[in-house]
């Protein structure tokens, strides 16, 4: 039986933007290498500039590699038929604003090789799951930044794809704007799509990625599990509910006794997070 | 430089793809309203015809010919150019462009797609002015003869002779295949020049590089032949001067292959030879200026 290669794979990549005369060739990336398994969530994490859009780029094949390639579902990016399985949706995307949203998802559609019935009713089914049923005759010029986020989502989802390429896909969205895409994103991830995904909300990534790769001045610094990234393999959380004054008294001076390196480092009551605060307050209660 | 992106198999260009570009590319010039005010500004020109002062039939048809099939000519290279310059690069600063050859679109047909809707735009704003002037001309051209008519009568100047000589001149320069023909022409070096502006709109990092240059080209190919004569006349110049005027021959399409207006409204037939090689010539140019602009593009990192 032959092995399911992976959804996206990166190996040695480089680039280097030509430049001009006086700034001269710039290196993006250096030497990149990752790979995307299939049904996980790909977190690419890094400050501006770190070189992640155009490794994403590479990847969609919008620029060439100058060292190194990238595949998707094995064929090259390089090939036109690879982005037949991708969905992508771009930093802050723009699209025809003489188009309604339905237009738009048709125009897609077709491009992606739609048409008829089919495309007529993934176009619907995407409005539905974007939540832009009652906006799809509006022309795109007077969508919100949060609905044109949407409506980018539901156009890299129209042709069914079976990766979703995700750059920042919630910059500029309000927090409940923002929660609706997380929440899509792990809607996909449920359905066993695979998505690689770009942002600088680290909570936000923390919540929906499986793995991530941290990418610093065109390296990939570091890669891996998020868990096992994450975890601070020497301290040991426990969150009590109902626990009495004396009850926690009684843990502080057990943990005392018990000698060695064993210390409290802090208790207190877990704080709620600004955002679940801001969605509690501005969620509908009617 | 090799192309690293390849088309596959199955891949090749595909017509629903292509139309499906060149239908949004149409739809968004149309909402843009640029074919509008043309067309309303094309109006204004070819009913001002009727208003200048005249002295003989001859002169009021003529008139209305060269004033209308000029402006169509300006028009037509107006939006080619206009057109072509802006959209591309608007697709980019947008990231239209991201989002469009992110699915499995190849850049070939993306070019062809946005050439389509530009020519479909002029193509069926030449038609529709064409249609007008038609019923424009016919009625004018009744007009002229009901007048001239009466004036003759008036003036008892009504001979046989007279009378043929008057429609002589209407079969001339009333409604004719030629008028058609003249519009054809003004279509194939629209569609020329729009092709140029898609090489420029390739290599440009702005809307203004093209625009301007598109301009000097159209300019420089009205001159072509003077160009020629500059190469081929070795007294006229020196050394370097006759090798600049053979490459800006060369680079720059002889426009001049298609001004069959001025002759049209002279009164003088148009051959279908003469239009069939200014069809072959247009294939040739948009088909060398589109493999220019396809081997740029393909290239192009966005």
């Amino acid at each position: 039986m032959s092995e399911i290669p992976p959804a996206v794979s990166v190996r040695h990549l480089s680039k280097v933007f030509k430049g001009n005369l006086v700034t001269g060739p710039f290196m993006a990336v250096k030497d990149v290498s990752f790979e995307v398994k299939v049904g996980e969530v790909y977190g690419l994490i890094g400050p501006n500039g770190s070189g992640k859009s155009t490794t994403m780029k590479v990847i969609l094949g919008l620029l060439a590699p100058t060292k190194g390639d990238s595949s998707i579902f094995g064929k090259s990016s390089t090939d036109v038929t690879s982005r037949r399985d991708v969905g992508f949706l771009p930093e802050n995307p723009y699209f025809y604003k003489h188009l309604t949203g339905l237009e738009t998802l048709l125009f897609y559609g077709r491009l992606s090789g739609l048409s008829g019935a089919n495309l007529k009713e993934r176009a619907q089914a995407m409005l539905k799951l974007t939540g832009l049923e009652s906006a799809a005759d509006r022309r795109v010029g007077g969508y919100s930044k949060g609905m044109l986020q949407r409506l980018g989502l539901a156009q890299a989802l129209v042709h069914d794809p079976r990766l979703l390429v995700l750059d920042e896909p919630t910059a500029g969205v309000d927090p409940a704007g923002s929660r609706k895409i997380r929440d899509l994103i792990l809607e996909m991830k449920q359905r066993g799509l695979t998505v690689l995904v770009t942002s600088h909300l680290l909570e936000q990534m923390q919540e929906v990625c499986d793995r991530v790769g941290i990418m610093a001045h065109g390296k990939m610094v570091r890669e891996g599990h998020l868990d096992a990234l994450t975890a601070v393999e020497n301290q040991t959380e426990i969150t009590l509910e109902n626990a009495s004054e004396a009850l926690l008294a009684q843990i502080e001076q057990l943990v005392k006794d018990s000698g060695g390196d064993t210390r409290l480092v802090s208790s207190g009551k877990p704080r709620n997070t600004l955002e679940r605060l801001f969605l509690d307050a501005t969620e509908d209660k009617s | 430089m090799s192309s690293v992106f390849r088309h596959s198999d199955g891949l090749g260009l595909k017509i629903s793809r292509v139309w499906t570009l060149a239908h949004a590319t149409f739809t968004q010039l149309i909402r843009m309203k640029i074919l509008f005010f043309l067309l309303f500004f094309c109006v204004l020109v070819v009913g001002s015809g009727f208003a200048f002062s005249v002295i003989n039939p001859e002169q009021q048809l003529g008139l209305l010919k060269t004033v209308s099939l000029g402006t169509l000519q300006i028009f037509s290279l107006v939006i080619g150019i206009v057109s072509t310059a802006l959209l591309l690069p608007k697709d980019m600063e947008d990231r239209t462009l991201y989002t469009i050859l992110s699915k499995p679109v190849p850049r070939f047909e993306y070019l062809v797609g946005k050439l389509l809707g530009v020519l479909l735009l002029i193509g069926g704003g030449l038609i529709i002015m064409d249609l007008v002037l038609s019923v424009v001309i016919y009625a004018r051209q009744g007009m002229v003869m009901q007048e001239t008519l009466r004036a003759l009568e008036f003036n008892g100047q009504a001979s046989p002779e007279t009378m043929e000589r008057l429609k002589g001149i209407v079969a001339r320069q009333g409604l004719t295949w030629e008028m058609h023909w003249a519009v054809l022409a003004i279509f194939l070096k629209a569609a020329v020049v729009t092709t140029l502006a898609l090489v420029l709109a390739c290599i440009a990092s702005s809307t203004l590089f093209t625009i301007v240059v598109a301009v000097c080209a159209v300019i420089i190919g009205h001159g072509e032949h003077l160009l020629r004569e500059f190469f081929l006349h070795p007294y006229l110049s020196g050394q370097l001067e006759r090798f600049a005027a053979l490459a800006f021959a060369m680079i720059f399409p002889d426009l001049s292959q298609f001004d069959i207006v001025d002759g049209v409204v002279a009164g003088e037939s148009v051959p279908l030879s003469a239009v069939l090689d200014m069809v072959g010539l247009a294939t040739l140019y948009v088909g060398g200026h589109l493999t220019i602009a396809h081997l740029l593009f393909v290239e192009k990192e966005l």
